[in-house]
């Protein structure tokens, strides 16, 4: 199993480097590999860096940060539950995080700052977070944090569509909701690369360390107790982690779905359950499918966003994952 | 040396109190409901109920998780694995609290006689080899205490003996077992009965002392006589 798991490392991470030249290297402009090399090293002409500097290397980086923070989001979330189909969107902290940039972009707050509409879905995140703790303050079990999520959804959807719809005669900002409530990392510049990328990475670092405690958790909490783990602890470790992780990336790449639950599962069908190495693995497969799944949306008509691609990739995924396991 | 005193939790445990020296096989039997799932996991420190547990002196409560993952080990009736970790993996989570070393796991699961399954997603056993995999991590803690629910529900016959012939090897090696169990004839072979009805303790001690034919019809309603019936052994 080790020699495989330095195999999957090895080759994810061939991936991951792959989507990232090409990541640089193709759109409007095509560059060769090396260009791009060149462009990064700060020499060659004047276009191609400001290509590769300017407009493609923050699109990457935010996109590894939303790729890698879902899938790790995704797997805690797994773990949490005990269910291989849970995954980020489920507490209703996507759909909290939504509702509050929904909010700033439909008050005009795209205007006012870069800050703004990431800063908005933030707060929602953890507005929603903070209503889920609230509501199951007292010894709720996963079943019960589910149930909260379903309805906190249902909430924080109904609040989106009415913005939505109040915004529906401006035709920017309604443009700029449903281009944000697609999800899609063009256009991102450094600011959105500083507010995504260090703490997702350190969030991600953070969850590493738990691996072996999930692995307990896994096969159920009153035995993971009795065998030595902080369950309480660990619970609330692993919601606080995956909610910040979701937080940044949809405040960074607007709403992805299904890359926390496509990537953990295919990843754990292939290298088996052990979150020692799932964790890993997983932040560099989602870090490689948000970058491949990026790139047709640069040749392919306007609506084909990255949300869109994901939705498209990860919805037959599910159904497939289903007839696989009924559950 | 394990001292509870006092265990009451809503309606489902009312003041139970034992005091059990190191080395002692214990049968937690009665009626379904009776409280003999929450009783150990109770003492095992997954349900906060009223009253003390002491072991060797230290109540439970204040001795840290890794720690108290080294002093007792519970095993739950739940044998549901959602995930396909091998059988190799689950019984070495054992020695957790132990800093993963992996001690005494190939042991535990030859002792338990699933060498054979190490490998194997545990997904993909059935109940009863589920079980006996979740038996071996117990088996692996080498915790002093081990509370057991029902460990010979879901097993066939040998293996099932073979559960209660570890048990005693476990006690005769000094460590303290509370077994919760179904079968009065296989209580008969622990050095302790402990009966519980509707909550209460109704009966704790030897166990030809304890289950007498009255207090069998007095807790689960049936009669009790002594007869000739065929007796199931391990070959020696």
């Amino acid at each position: 199993m080790k020699g495989r798991t330095l195999g999957a490392t090895a080759g994810l991470s061939l991936l991951l480097l792959a989507a990232i030249l090409a990541s640089l290297a193709l759109g409007d402009a095509n560059l060769k590999p090396m260009e791009v090399l060149q462009a990064l090293a700060g020499r060659g002409d004047d276009l191609a860096r400001t290509i590769v500097w300017d407009i493609r290397l923050p699109r990457t980086l935010v996109g590894i940060a939303v790729g890698a923070g879902l899938a790790a989001s995704g797997v805690a979330m797994q773990a949490f539950f005990r269910n291989a189909l849970a995954s980020p969107g489920l507490l209703g902290v996507s759909a909290g995080g939504a509702l509050g940039a929904v909010a700033a972009l439909a008050l005009g707050g795209a205007a006012a700052s870069i800050w703004t509409v990431p800063g908005a879905s933030i707060l929602g995140a953890f507005l929603a977070t903070g209503a889920v703790v609230l509501l199951a303050r007292r010894g709720a079990g996963p079943e019960h944090l589910l149930l909260r999520g379903v309805a906190l959804n249902a909430i924080f959807g109904a609040g989106t569509s009415f913005l939505l719809a109040l915004s529906a005669g401006q035709f920017q900002v309604s443009g700029q909701i449903l281009f944000w409530l697609m999800g899609g990392i063009e256009n991102r510049t450094w600011e959105h690369v500083w507010i995504g990328l260090p703490p997702i990475l350190l969030g991600c670092a953070l969850m590493l360390p738990l691996g072996r405690p999930m692995n307990l958790l896994s096969l159920g909490e009153p035995s993971a107790q009795s065998l030595g783990v902080d369950v309480r602890r660990l619970r609330w470790q692993l919601i606080g982690l995956s909610t910040v992780l979701t937080a940044l990336a949809t405040a960074v790449g607007g709403v992805v779905g299904f890359v926390g639950l496509v990537v953990p599962h295919l990843l754990r069908l292939g290298f088996g359950p052990d979150h020692r190495r799932l964790l890993p693995l997983s932040m560099l497969g989602g870090a490689a499918l948000v970058l491949l799944c990026d790139l047709p949306t640069r040749f392919l008509p306007g609506g084909m966003r990255l949300g869109v691609m994901t939705a498209l990739l990860g919805g037959p995924f599910l159904l497939w994952m289903l007839r696989r396991n009924p559950c | 040396m394990l001292t509870a005193e006092g265990l009451t939790l809503g309606g489902r445990l009312r003041d139970v109190s034992l005091h059990l020296e190191a080395g002692l096989m214990v049968a937690v039997v009665g009626p379904n409901g009776a409280g003999k799932s929450t009783l150990l996991q109770v003492l095992a420190g997954l349900l906060q109920a009223q009253g003390r547990i002491l072991w060797n002196g230290r109540e439970l409560s204040r001795i840290p998780f890794l720690e108290r993952g080294r002093t007792l080990t519970w095993l739950g009736q739940e044998s549901h694995a959602e995930f396909a970790f091998p059988v190799r993996e689950v019984v070495a989570q054992g020695r957790h609290a132990w800093g993963d070393d992996r001690q005494g796991v190939d042991e535990a699961l030859a002792i338990l006689d699933i060498a054979y399954l190490a490998d194997r997603p545990i997904t993909q056993l059935s109940g009863g080899e589920r079980r006996r995999v979740f038996l071996a991590r117990a088996l692996a803690t080498g915790a002093p205490l081990q509370l057991w629910d029902e460990p010979t529900a879901s097993l066939d016959v040998r293996h099932g003996l073979e559960v209660l012939k570890l048990a005693r090897r476990l006690a005769d090696q000094g460590t303290t077992l509370l077994v919760s169990l179904h079968d009065l004839r296989t209580a008969l072979c622990f050095d302790r009965v402990l009966v519980l009805d509707r909550g209460s303790m109704v009966g704790f001690g030897p166990p030809e002392a304890v289950l007498t034919p009255e207090l069998i019809h007095t807790v689960f309603r049936v009669q009790a006589r002594k007869a000739e019936a065929l007796t199931l052994e391990l070959p020696s």
